[in-house]
């Protein structure tokens, strides 16, 4: 999986490209308008994520160029602008999705697996760890041949979980993918406790493992072998 | 008091002051005048009569009355006034009259001459009638004037009050004002230009800064954010993590804090004008659906009465409303507690048990104004609530009762 990231604040673009890379994708960087267009029209890539104010241009030209190039590439805009008809025009102009600065890297990797999952379809939609299969089209979570009967939420986490396998994932990250972030609700983290444990104890009893660790104080870990 | 029955009241007192001194020292220069012409007139007539009667010729004159007497001379003259019968009028009338006694030729006598003359009262009358028409006359003839003449040079003035009083610094429409002659009006009228520029200026200034400062805050924001990530991967001490967790929490209020005030600068310049129909029991059942597992935890029961409602609104809007709204019920409830919610056509109602608030409740919807026992609370959400309502032309209000926060929200 080959992704070009697009961003003009060095330390931003560094945290991502760690982040991501850990996560077993290949990443390119840019940081600039021209270095980005550059690429985009010299390199295929799977995904694109693009800052939208960029030194030298407009991301959303980039976002055009890309598209008039019919690259089959899946386009996560990254913008400290938050507004509404900033999201329409950029979802208009053919991204396929949008986050807003500032965002937790889970989320960012959440969101770009999403978007692999969506764009890919046709093929491979079923996620597995160890014996655990997660059909993403159907929305079910299997053990073996067991279904494990999850709640939307629980279900949503899981998947959250998975795609951060092996990191610590805070409590608030978890907050903020499960519920949105204009829930006003800092001092009500009982709540992700409450899900995970309700998850923990659903997988447990199908598979005899405990793969969410707590890393204490910090959140939770998904353990894959 | 109007400034056009002001105005006429004292030009009304300050004539009738006028014309009742005028009036009155009318009077008595008259009476003044008049005593003294008559008196010379009298004092003339008596030394004809006299010189005649010396000469030995008989003084026969109307209303002279000579008689022979016993009386000492008398050279200083009597006047007076008299009343007397006239049988022609058939009435009687005020005279005037001199007394003297004069020797003449040996003899003492006793002349008195009378002239005719209008009575002080009927002076008096004369007077304060002609007077009194004055008054009135000026008088009305002041109101019609100060009518006509003041609605018409004050009409500016009035038009301007009006345009004034629905001017807002937060509404880019510059003041529109109506031109007048008058000199004075006119400066208040540059005047007024200046002031709302420089409000507009001063306010435009400060609006913008608060948007690219939000803006400028959130790339800094996001690298503390990632990098605390990247410590929280790292094997650290529980202190060390205890340290992280506090730091990561208060990003967390930063971040939040920052949008919020991104979005309530975004709301003071109008971003969100564009507005459609919105189904409004979508939007809150959307929320409570998603919102569901907070309520289970902390065990708060919630009631609904929901009717299906279109409102005029931009949805996003409509969407932060609710959420606020909810989000603030939820926090402000104690654990078992109860939440109401409803929905009509007229009125979005939502209710939560709750003790009462440690501030005044006219205070609720000011920014950054908090219970002192949620330090964790960004204090916009409802200010923000507020603005959204101003926006769509709605009304938000709030009371307390029977241990009930209640906001109601009427379209």
């Amino acid at each position: 999986m080959k992704l070009l990231l697009i961003e003009d604040e060095p330390l931003l673009l560094d945290e991502m490209d760690l982040y991501l890379t850990e996560q077993g994708y290949r990443c390119e960087k840019a940081t600039n308008y021209k270095e980005g267009e550059e690429k985009i029209t010299l390199y295929e890539y799977d995904v694109v994520v693009l800052d939208i104010t960029l030194p030298g241009g407009n991301g959303l030209a980039l976002l055009k160029l890309l598209k008039d190039q019919f690259r089959d590439a899946g386009v996560l805009i990254v913008s400290a602008k938050d507004s509404l008809s900033d999201k329409v025009a950029g979802l208009g102009l053919g991204a396929d999705d949008y986050i807003t600065k500032p965002f937790y890297l889970e989320e960012l990797n959440a969101r770009i697996n999403a978007l692999m999952r969506r764009r890919s379809f046709s093929g491979n939609n079923r996620m597995k760890i160890d014996m655990l299969v997660i059909d993403t089209a159907a929305q079910e979570v299997h053990w073996k041949d067991h279904i494990i009967a999850l709640t939307k939420k629980e279900y949503e986490l899981l998947l959250y979980f998975i795609v951060n396998k092996n990191r610590v994932v805070s409590k608030q990250s978890i907050a903020e993918h499960l519920w949105g972030d204009h829930y006003d609700m800092a001092d009500n983290y009982d709540t992700v406790y409450v899900h995970t444990m309700n998850l923990r104890k659903k997988i447990t009893a199908h598979s005899g493992t405990d793969y969410i660790k707590t890393v204490y104080g910090m959140g939770y870990k998904f353990m894959a072998p | 008091m109007k400034l056009l029955h002001r105005t006429t009241r004292d030009f009304l007192l300050a004539t009738i002051v006028i014309l009742l001194i005028t009036g009155a020292g009318l009077y008595l220069f008259l009476q003044d005048e008049v005593t003294a012409e008559m008196n010379e007139q009298l004092a003339l007539q008596a030394a004809t009569v006299s010189r005649q009667l010396e000469e030995g010729k008989d003084a026969h004159y109307l209303f002279t009355e000579i008689s022979k007497t016993t009386d000492p001379v008398r050279l200083d003259p009597v006047y007076g006034d008299t009343l007397l019968y006239d049988p022609i009028q058939k009435v009687t009338e005020d005279y005037h009259y001199l007394d003297i006694v004069k020797n003449i030729r040996g003899e003492n006598y006793h002349i008195k001459v009378m002239t005719t003359y209008i009575g002080w009262d009927e002076y008096f009358k004369m007077i304060f009638t002609a007077l009194l028409g004055t008054t009135l006359l000026l008088a009305a003839a002041s109101i019609l004037i100060n009518y006509f003449s003041s609605r018409k040079i004050w009409k500016p003035f009035f038009l301007n009050l009006e345009s004034i009083k629905n001017f807002s610094v937060s509404n880019d429409e510059a003041l529109k004002l109506y031109d007048s002659p008058i000199k004075e009006f006119k400066e208040m009228q540059h005047t007024l230009y200046d002031m709302t520029q420089r409000s507009h200026r001063e306010y435009n200034a400060l609006r913008e800064f608060t948007e690219n400062a939000s803006h400028e805050i959130q790339t800094p924001l996001g690298i503390i954010q990632s990098k605390l990530d990247r410590i929280s991967q790292l094997n650290v001490s529980e202190e060390m993590s205890r340290h992280i967790t506090q730091a990561k929490s208060g990003v967390d209020r930063l971040k939040r804090m920052n949008k919020n005030l991104l979005l309530l600068a975004k709301l003071d310049n109008n971003t969100f004008a564009d507005k459609q129909m919105v189904w409004f029991d979508e939007v809150i059942n959307q929320h409570l659906e998603t919102m569901e597992e907070l309520f289970t935890v902390k065990e708060i029961a919630a009631s609904t009465h929901i009717q299906r409602t279109p409102v005029l609104s931009n949805p996003y809007l409509c969407e932060i409303l609710v959420s606020n709204l909810i989000s603030n019920a939820l926090r402000y409830t104690e654990e078992g507690g109860l939440i109401n919610i409803s929905l009509s056509t007229e009125q979005f109602q939502i209710s939560n048990t709750g003790t009462e608030l440690d501030f005044p409740a006219e205070f609720l919807f000011d920014r950054f104004r908090k219970s002192t026992k949620h330090v964790q609370s960004t204090g916009l959400g409802l200010a923000i609530v507020q603005q959204i309502c101003q926006l769509n032309s709605w009304k938000v209000n709030y009371h307390y009762a029977d241990q009930q926060h209640v906001f109601t929200v009427l379209f």
